[in-house]
């Protein structure tokens, strides 16, 4: 019997011809990432371990992304003792504030994610990876220290779900919709915990890899394992000068087992937003046309990407966000910041009147710039929208994608990008 | 056998109300992050020592405990702090089935327990044949089994001694 890609990986690096779910593997890692404000303790433990040299200098990644630049004196001082663990071990790829993003961004945009590897991080949207066509996985504290000495992690073969995605996308409709549809339709952590999810078809095939790491991200909140894409052309191309590491195309046997296999016709998928409390109450963008709010918000390792700016430089050129909206963007990376300043992106989008912060988490995880506080309602392109999750459990979160996002702002109500005057 | 108080749960505890976000950024210790776990669970824990005060020894929940994407061991290490030694649940979310396995704390899938318990119930824990009495009402439930690896983690005292072990020892990990 054939296996999907995800077994492939998880057989390939433990050193087997074949894996089936449910079986408990020690696989190798290609690489395993950590952040300021866990990665002190990933590295306590590790030497508590009776190691102190990791498995290898260049493949453990680590990154200041949610308290950078340190908004307090106690962030500040965590991030002091981060860099003095980080230059004790003498970590090579080292994404300090000047060189910063957003860990999974950093991650798969500085070409340490591998097709057919697995790599680990101590952050929920590890999953991000998949984008790759790697097994991306979201572990703890303990799950690092141990791959930092070993090279290594355990996992338990998930079972696969296909989602075939066919049809062609609607001007302004973006993957994000597409995420927020799946979370709708399959439910917040319901029906797809430990999955692996493989998203597959000619609608994923024309996919940009931005929209592609929009897609695999988001897959933690539904509970799963992981999501993956098969690597093609679009992953080559986007891979090349990035990585100088080997790897080639592997993707999922024709007689590969499923759990389940979902098929989405993606033509008559609109702008879609989730309402504030709970990820997979969405709705589409018709059902809140008006629907009034004060803050806006792009950034994080879900919509914080070159291709998210550009297409909302494109709705909001020559334009002005409303006056009862303040508009926050945060890309997702100092790579991608530069990238959009020398397209002019930006130019356009402070000309329109947002705000543009330094590459961080930021507002996304509640503790950093751009907070909510009582009273707020936020038009968010982030991936979390609970009571809390931006700050003041009295602030609302309505999630949806960057487009959606640039026409509402300048109407200071919901709109619905294809109905937008650009 | 382990025995002692169970606290029975609503269905979706998340791992964000388990700790709360101000607590994210805590030191990971099992004294310190017991302080406030279950804090954003119900209002009555939002008290210092609440829950942990409370002298648990299970808790019994339904679908997908500690689930919401959050993959922070203060989870785990906030409720052993309060004392708790086992979770009973129809289902879990990876990211922390995935640490409490590591800290070797049982979280035990077991049909139908959450429809079979009542806060402060009387448990009974038999880790080998994986059963749960209800002292309380005599009724018992057999729950999953923990795979050989993960009752291997256990036995070691967590993920950490049990690599530390075999890191000393020279041995191989596989």
């Amino acid at each position: 019997m054939g296996m999907t890609i995800t077994e492939k990986i998880m057989a390939r690096n433990s050193g087997r011809d074949h894996v089936v779910p449910g079986q408990l593997v020690w696989t190798d890692v290609h690489t395993v990432m950590t952040m300021d404000y866990l990665g002190k303790t990933c590295f306590d433990k590790f030497r508590s371990l009776g190691k102190t040299e990791v498995f290898d200098k260049d493949k453990v990644i680590c990154v200041s992304d949610h308290l950078v630049p340190p908004p307090n004196q106690k962030f500040a001082t965590m991030l002091n003792e981060w860099r003095e663990v980080v230059k004790q071990h003498d970590i090579t790829n080292f994404y300090d504030l000047g060189r910063q993003g957003i860990a999974h961004q950093i991650m798969v945009e500085q070409g340490h994610v591998l097709p057919g590897t697995i790599s680990i991080g101590t952050d929920s949207h590890a999953n991000t990876y998949g984008a790759a066509g790697a097994v991306g996985n979201a572990i703890g504290v303990t799950d690092a220290a141990v791959a930092m000495a070993t090279g290594k992690a355990w996992f338990r073969v998930p079972k696969s779900v296909k989602f075939n995605i066919t049809g062609k996308w609607q001007p302004w409709v973006m993957a994000k919709d597409l995420s927020l549809h799946i979370m709708g339709m399959m439910h917040w952590n319901g029906h797809l915990l430990y999955k692996a999810l493989e998203f597959t078809g000619p609608a994923i095939e024309s996919l940009s890899m931005a929209g592609r790491m929009t897609l695999c991200n988001m897959t933690v909140d539904l509970g799963a394992k992981n999501g993956i894409i098969a690597p093609d052309k679009i992953t080559e191309r986007y891979l090349k000068g990035r990585t100088s590491d080997a790897w080639d195309m592997i993707s999922s046997d024709e007689d590969a087992e499923y759990d389940q296999v979902y098929n989405i016709d993606i033509s008559d998928l609109g702008p879609t937003i989730a309402l504030p409390g709970k990820l997979d109450d969405t709705v589409s963008v018709e059902k809140l046309i008006g629907t009034k709010f004060n803050k806006a918000f792009v950034g994080t390792c879900t919509n914080g990407r070159l291709e998210d700016f550009a297409i909302m430089a494109k709705i909001m050129k020559g334009k002005q966000v409303h006056r009862d909206v303040n508009m926050i963007l945060v890309p997702a990376s100092q790579t991608v910041y530069l990238e959009a300043l020398r397209a002019g992106y930006l130019e356009t989008l402070i000309e329109a009147g947002a705000a543009v912060d330094t590459p961080s988490c930021a507002a996304c995880a509640g503790i950093h710039t751009g907070v909510a506080g009582d009273g707020d309602v936020v038009l968010s392109a982030g991936n979390r929208n609970m009571t809390g999750r931006m700050g003041s459990k009295n602030a609302e979160i309505y999630l949806t994608s960057p487009s959606v996002v640039a026409a509402s702002s300048i109407k200071g109500e919901i709109t619905d990008p294809r109905t937008f005057d650009v | 056998m382990i025995k002692g108080k169970c606290w029975v749960a609503d269905d979706y505890v998340m791992a964000y109300d388990i700790i709360i976000q101000e607590y994210w950024t805590s030191a990971i210790d099992p004294d310190e992050n017991s302080k406030w776990v279950m804090a954003g669970v119900k209002e009555e824990f939002n008290k210092e020592n609440a829950f942990k005060d409370k002298g648990y020894t299970f808790i019994v929940a339904a679908h997908n405990f500690a689930g919401g994407g959050k993959s922070i061991e203060h989870v785990i290490t906030g409720l052993r702090g309060a004392g708790i030694e086992a979770v009973f649940a129809t289902s879990f979310a990876r990211l922390q089935f995935r640490n409490a396995t590591n800290y070797g704390l049982p979280f035990v899938t077991c049909d139908d327990i959450d429809k079979g318990c009542e806060t402060g119930d009387e448990l009974e824990y038999n880790p080998e044949s994986g059963i749960i009495k209800n002292i309380t009402k005599g009724t018992s439930f057999q729950s999953v089994p923990a795979a050989p690896f993960v009752a291997e983690i256990s036995e070691a005292g967590g993920l950490m001694n049990y690599v530390r072990e075999k890191i000393a020892k020279g041995e191989p990990i596989e």
